[in-house]
């Protein structure tokens, strides 16, 4: 294997591809966490995501229905969560780790008869520019459509929360919801709404996993990448820009390290299958030490109980 | 336009408890009206009917003889209605800029021309781009109150606003409220402190247990016919006789006390020394955040610093914890009673248990000596006068009175040499703080000393025998307190400096 120019290229292509469920159920759940709710069902509804995409588009043979209808059923799932937490005042880590276990085994009795079909093409745009450039074309080319929008969707969370006025509505409730009903706000529907979008991008993240990246519904297939998702959005101390810089990371040492054990360096491998997890700790521990920025970045209600006084 | 507001029958029921029964009152611009009670007199839920916090069982508001509904506090704030609150109601984490532009409904660029207005009118000099955790009390009131200028309000209600100030502070807020009096906004001005009523406001209703029990003109009353109406029974004066013992040992000495951290929420302390004798009194004036959190919590030994020596009945207990300090006879009364002093889930007796000593025997082989407690645990409870004798009450429904007296006694049956205490009377009725300052008083007779760190200047001069005034993480020097006026400490606690 030679480490020419153009191979360097194709690396980085699919270092970019592996990071984008990272990056969508993380930029997701970010927003939900802003807001002051802990979603752990984040593993949960990848999942849920990933059957029903797959499922409708071996159904309806439409793709598009399929990524729609995956965000869809993100949504809904995300809702049990939102009215068990901000309806009926649950608390947030059970009610959270609860979605997940349902997730994946209700995704799992779906997809029972959707083992082993084959998946179908995702268009993929401008394949001719990504031939025909070197090194460029492979990074920037070729890619499927929701990998562009994820690798957009950091940079537009970190414009909405710093520049909108609903995103400092989504900061203000985060940091105190007392405060925030008290100045008018509906807390409670600010922070179904944030549940809900969470839960339409872990749908999607799921959705990519079964339809573009690895085309095939397997059983539990998104294997922990809900959980590394919401460490990075703690470790990215809530900043999308960082999470981005995580999920690359995640997915660099995940693929760097797998190409490594194929050349057979005289490493153990569980340690190199652990790399990509000490790594992306490391460093977002290392670009995140400022503990004023932490403070500030921090939603200071995360987790809590929001109860409106009668 | 003159402003007229009127409540009428106003009724909120609780379970267990008549937070307002059948208010009527009526105000009208142009004056400062004061409403004046006790803790749990029904004046913050009065409040917060008028805001659209909460919505009353019975009765109406009137504003203009217009019958309003004020079933959310947007409500009250289409209707002109102001609220500042004594808890601030503001986000820590956003810029000031943010937390005035979060409901504003004009473009930022004509918001900030308007809030600099604001600021230039009434003097007030607040930097609009750092985050609110970083502004003294002070200026998180101001903030506060911007906000409802902003929406040019016909009626401002403040709820106990000088809790956390300064005397500079509150005198600088008086002027203000005055100068929003006389363009016409209508003030009510929520508080337990009498002497505030007579030198602010021109009416004064009275509140107690969730009656409106009197209105007068504030020219017709004094600090104790005001003070007998709100506790509604003649109150007996307290006065400390100083101890002037110079030659007394020095029980505890603190040398190269420093503390530095990286957590903004916290202050760092430098180079404080300080010592107490026997039976003295030492008092710690400051207002709230600038280190008697850190100060406490490493005199109680939840925080141990490096190179400081803290030296206790001639021992170096510097690098002793809490329980260890305790072995060594003393004791500590934090601010937070919930959730520092005690864990208001347990019962009155295991929480008396969390305070346990080797001669204590509560614990035998790793088991609960119920028995032994409770009976420890009624002896507190008549001892200390806590309203209740039911050993197996839950501590979260006791009132923060009875709770403090509880805790007081915990701290204090065990015959402690120092006591230190912080903030022992936050938020307490006048009854109540009596009883504590009493208490505190007959400590000193008894020959043991007291630490008081307190954010009262009145307690404070009338309990400690000398005063130092903690000033961002700095102690000025110690002064006895005959020499000591509130216009001085004031000048201290704001950062000033005397002499």
């Amino acid at each position: 294997m030679s480490l020419d120019i153009s191979f360097i290229g194709i690396l980085i292509g699919s270092i970019m591809a592996s990071s984008v469920p990272l990056i969508l159920a993380a930029s997701g759940e970010l927003i939900t966490e802003r807001s002051g709710v802990l979603n752990l069902g984040v593993e949960g509804m990848m999942i849920i995501g990933a059957i029903s995409g797959f499922a409708l588009m071996v159904i309806t043979d439409n793709l598009f229905i399929a990524i729609v209808g995956s965000m869809l059923s993100g949504v809904i799932i995300s809702l049990i969560f939102g009215f068990l937490t901000q309806s009926l005042l649950t608390n947030h880590v059970a009610t959270g780790l609860a979605l997940t276990i349902f997730g994946i085994g209700l995704s799992a009795m779906l997809g029972k008869n959707f083992v082993g079909i084959p998946g179908k093409e995702f268009p993929i745009l401008f394949s001719s520019l990504k031939e025909s450039i070197p090194f460029f074309g492979p990074i920037l080319f070729g890619h499927s459509i929701v990998l562009y929008f994820a690798f957009a969707l950091p940079f537009l969370t970190n414009y909405f929360l710093k520049k909108t006025k609903l995103g400092l509505v989504v900061r203000a409730v985060g940091d105190s919801p007392v405060s925030a009903s008290n100045q008018g706000i509906n807390v409670i529907l600010v922070r179904y709404c944030c549940i809900l979008y969470g839960g339409a991008m872990c749908g999607l993240a799921g959705a990519y996993l079964s339809l573009i990246y690895t085309p095939q519904w397997i059983e539990n297939m998104t294997a922990g990448r809900g959980w590394i998702a919401l460490a990075l959005v703690v470790f990215a101390t809530w900043s999308p820009i960082k999470v981005l810089i995580g999920a690359l990371i995640f997915g660099g040492i995940t693929i760097l390290q797998l190409h490594m054990q194929a050349i057979g360096f005289r490493i153990p491998v569980q340690f190199l299958s652990a790399l990509p997890y000490l790594m992306t700790i490391i460093v977002l521990v290392v670009i995140s030490r400022d503990s004023r920025k932490i403070k500030l970045n921090t939603p200071t209600s995360l987790g809590r109980i929001f109860y409106k006084e009668k | 336009m003159a402003t007229d507001l009127r409540i009428s029958n106003i009724s909120k029921i609780y379970p267990g408890c008549v937070a307002n029964d059948n208010v009527s009152l009526q105000f009208k611009s142009g004056k400062i009206y004061a409403l004046l009670g006790e803790n749990g007199a029904g004046k913050s839920t009065l409040v917060k009917i008028l805001s659209g916090v909460i919505s009353p069982d019975n009765g109406e508001v009137f504003l203009n003889e217009k019958n309003l509904k004020l079933n959310s506090p947007l409500d009250a704030k289409k209707n002109k209605i102001g609220m500042v609150f004594q808890h601030f109601n503001l986000f820590e984490t956003l810029s000031v800029f943010e937390n005035l532009s979060i409901d504003a409904t004009e473009d930022n660029k004509s918001l900030r021309l308007r809030i600099n207005e604001i600021l230039k009118k009434y003097n007030f000099s607040i930097d609009l781009d750092v985050p609110v955790l970083n502004l003294s009390a002070g200026q998180k009131q101001k903030v506060e109150i911007i906000r409802c200028l902003l929406r040019s309000p016909k009626v401002l209600i403040m709820d106990e606003p000088t809790s956390v100030l300064t005397e500079q502070e509150t005198e600088e807020l008086f002027i203000s409220l005055k100068k929003f009096c006389d363009e016409g906004i209508l003030i009510i001005y929520i508080t337990h402190k009498l002497k505030e009523v007579l030198s602010l406001c021109d009416e004064v209703a009275v509140m107690r247990k969730g009656k409106v029990v009197s209105v007068s003109q504030t020219q017709n009353e004094k600090v104790e016919t005001l003070a007998n109406k709100m506790v509604g029974q003649k109150l007996a004066k307290i006065k400390k006789k100083i101890n002037i013992s110079k030659n007394k040992d020095e029980i505890f000495k603190v040398k190269h006390l420093n503390f530095y951290s990286d957590d903004p929420f916290e202050t760092n302390l430098v180079n404080l020394n300080f010592s107490v004798k026997k039976g003295e009194c030492l008092g710690i004036a400051g207002i709230s955040g600038n280190g008697q959190n850190e100060l406490f919590q490493i005199l109680s030994g939840e925080i141990i610093t490096p190179d400081t020596s803290i030296i206790f009945r001639n021992k170096e207990i510097a690098k002793l914890n809490p329980k260890q300090r305790r072995e060594y006879l003393m004791a500590f009364s934090p601010e937070d009673r919930i959730s520092q002093a005690a864990v208001p889930e347990l019962k009155i007796y295991e929480n008396v248990a969390l305070n346990n000593f080797k001669s204590s025997n509560f614990f035998e082989k790793g088991l609960v000596n119920e028995r032994k407690i409770k009976e420890h645990s009624k002896k507190i409870l008549s001892d200390f006068s806590v309203n209740t004798d039911n050993v197996e009450l839950k501590s979260q429904f006791l009132s923060g009175g009875n709770l403090q007296k509880l805790i007081l006694g915990r701290e204090l049956i065990t015959a402690p040499e120092l006591l230190i205490c912080y903030n022992p009377t936050w938020g307490l009725d006048v009854g109540a703080i009596n009883y504590i300052h009493e208490t505190l008083i007959k400590i000193n007779d008894q020959e043991k000393s007291t630490i008081l760190i307190s954010t009262d200047t009145e307690e404070l001069l009338k309990l400690s025998d000398r005063i130092a005034v903690i000033y961002k993480g700095k102690l000025s020097k110690i002064m006895p307190s005959e020499e000591v006026t509130p216009e001085k400490l004031g000048v201290l606690m704001g950062g000033g400096s005397i002499d």
